[in-house]
């Protein structure tokens, strides 16, 4: 009986991140600064006739920009969940630990540089810029980690890496002189916005092939909650796990860095909604289910950056800093009484 | 060498540094072997080096004749499995889903049971007397509950070889003894290799068939029950001075 349950409760689950994420989608594509009613947006949609100002407000801005919201805020979601597996802590995430920020540094000096020598930079180029500071950060934290047992220190010890390197992007930034440097300010402090068609398929392509690659470590993270120790005795190569979740999470998570800048707390908020939504910790169902509702999350929130107090748009971390924080605290509530 | 199931050769073992140096003993199958003595005499140590938690520091390790050397982690977790001292907190896995847990090496890519796994969980459970409490959160059971769900795991692996450090630890004596018992029972119908640690003497004395004895780094004695347990090994193991062991001790043991 109990089984049949909870299985009723999955299905319900999945399919109501399933109604959410449709939902958002056709709102983001609807709502904005300019005016497109139901019909005309049908009718974009289905024809492939792009030449009116409406069609291209549509085609080249808004659907690129909910697929990215959509995109990225799933890997946010799943570094996030793969970082708290990793240290059995469901407050750790990217951007507390500082590697969403050691993303940024590194991005910021590669435009910068591309930017005074002339020449553009690919998508790839600015992923494994990205991926190369967050691997700086999560290395930093790694080693201090094995000195700082109290999650709590070592979530301290990631916020003081993030203002590092925040302080040096700022200075990096102001002392760059180039137009670029408008978009370079944008972008550090994370929007969604600066997405273009043909970044959106890059991006699909990254971050859909981690999503499938954590997936097949679903068996050995779920060996892996119950402690090293009887992970080792079920046969599960724990080195080996550890440095794919490591690896996984800081790819994920240098994504979003690449494309959107720092967005903050949707790693540590949405896996713990999702957990509670479910009432498991089954990672087999728990990744999935935190993509979807990552992208949930940044699709609401994104909606509510764009349109909140238009025409200035909000950046996105305001937004999401205000919906997850408050999470973050309640989870640093909750664990107080147990151990930390 | 064949005929034991596990066998240690000068095994020498240690957190880097050697704590225990030239232990040598053999288990064989159907038989509980008892590691006893005081907290932090490295009891743990030598089971956690030989589930292979800990690298050895020197000897060797056989299971079935075979050197542990040889034997890769896939084929060790259908060959040992084990129960450990440390608390686990899994976040909403329920006891059910903790106990299933012991059927990893037998799923496939990710991890869903089949029938076959379902039966050797519900043997398991049925073992250890938990099925009242199967379904609830592993969080909410008491540590009794969660000591008997934890061995159902490490029964319901199905191997040859158990591995249980401080199974006892924490329970009263109501559920120290349904352990012994599920212990008992494994050893005798399963065949099954049994090697525990724990500090009570009394209960080490009914269910040990063998017992080796711990103290500060070193084993001082080892042998059958009867030759091991009387009055001035188990003062001198523990640092009773005798007279207060014959106040407290010796009419209940």
């Amino acid at each position: 009986m109990n089984c049949r349950n909870k299985k009723y409760r999955y299905l319900l689950s999945f399919s109501l991140l399933g109604i959410l994420t449709v939902i958002f989608f056709a709102l983001n594509i609807r709502v904005g600064s300019t005016y497109i009613s139901v019909s005309e947006l049908i009718k974009i949609l289905l024809s492939d006739n792009s030449d009116s100002s409406n069609a291209s407000i549509i085609l080249k801005i808004r659907i690129p920009r909910v697929m990215t919201a959509m995109l990225l805020g799933g890997a946010l979601a799943l570094s996030g969940y793969l970082l708290q597996t990793f240290f059995h802590n469901p407050i750790a995430g990217p951007f507390v630990l500082g590697v969403s920020s050691g993303a940024k540094l590194t991005v910021a000096l590669v435009m910068i540089f591309s930017a005074s020598r002339f020449f553009t930079i690919s998508s790839a180029v600015m992923i494994m810029a990205a991926y190369a500071g967050s691997m700086l950060s999560l290395g930093i934290v790694l080693v201090l980690s094995q000195k700082v047992r109290q999650m709590s220190m070592l979530v301290v010890c990631g916020v003081m890496i993030g203002y590092i390197c925040t302080a040096v992007t700022d200075l990096a930034v102001t002392f760059a002189e180039d137009s670029d440097i408008v978009n370079l300010h944008n972008w550090s402090r994370g929007t969604f916005s600066g997405a273009k068609a043909e970044n959106v398929s890059v991006m699909a392509a990254f971050v859909l092939s981690a999503l499938i690659l954590t997936f097949f470590l679903s068996k050995p993270i779920s060996a892996y909650q119950l402690g090293e120790g009887y992970a080792i005795s079920s046969g599960v190569n724990v080195k080996l796990l550890r440095a794919a979740l490591i690896l996984l999470s800081g790819f994920l998570s240098a994504c979003v860095t690449a494309f959107a800048g720092p967005v903050s707390f949707v790693g540590i908020a949405v896996p713990h909604l999702v957990k509670t939504l479910f009432g498991t910790s089954k990672p087999i169902i728990l990744i999935p289910a935190s993509f979807l509702g990552g992208g949930i999350f940044c699709m609401m929130c994104d909606m509510i950056a764009r349109t909140a107090f238009s025409p200035t748009e909000l950046s996105i971390s305001t937004v999401t800093a205000i919906f997850g924080a408050p999470i973050v605290i309640i989870l640093m509530l909750k664990r107080r009484k147990g151990d930390f | 060498m064949t005929e034991y199931a596990v066998s240690a050769d000068k095994l020498t073992v240690g957190y880097k540094e050697p704590l225990i140096s030239d232990i040598c003993f053999n288990v064989k199958s159907g038989s509980i072997v008892v590691l006893i003595g005081p907290n932090g005499s490295g009891k743990s140590t030598i089971l956690k080096t030989l589930s292979g938690y800990l690298k050895s520091l020197g000897g060797e390790i056989f299971f079935d004749g075979t050197n542990k050397k040889n034997v890769t982690l896939k084929e060790q977790a259908k060959l040992i499995s084990v129960m450990l001292t440390e608390k686990i907190s899994p976040e909403l896995m329920t006891c059910s889903e903790v106990a299933e847990s012991g059927r990893y090496p037998y799923t496939g890519y990710f991890g869903i049971l089949s029938n076959e796994d379902k039966k050797a969980v519900n043997d398991a459970v049925k073992l250890v007397g938990a099925e009242d409490f199967i379904e609830k959160n592993f969080s909410e059971v008491s540590d009794g509950q969660k000591q008997r769900v934890l061995l159902a795991r490490a029964i319901c692996q199905q191997t040859k070889i158990l591995i249980l450090d401080e199974p006892t630890s924490y329970l009263d004596i109501h559920h120290k003894i349904i352990l012994l018992e599920a212990m008992r029972k494994i050893a005798d119908e399963k065949e099954a290799a049994i090697i525990v640690s724990m500090h009570e003497v009394e209960l080490a004395e009914k269910i040990a068939d063998y017992v080796i004895c711990v103290k500060d780094g070193d084993i001082i004695y080892s042998g059958m029950p009867k030759e091991i347990f009387c009055e001035e090994n188990i003062c001198k193991l523990f640092d009773i001075p005798k007279n207060l062991y014959n106040k407290y001790y010796k009419s209940g043991g």
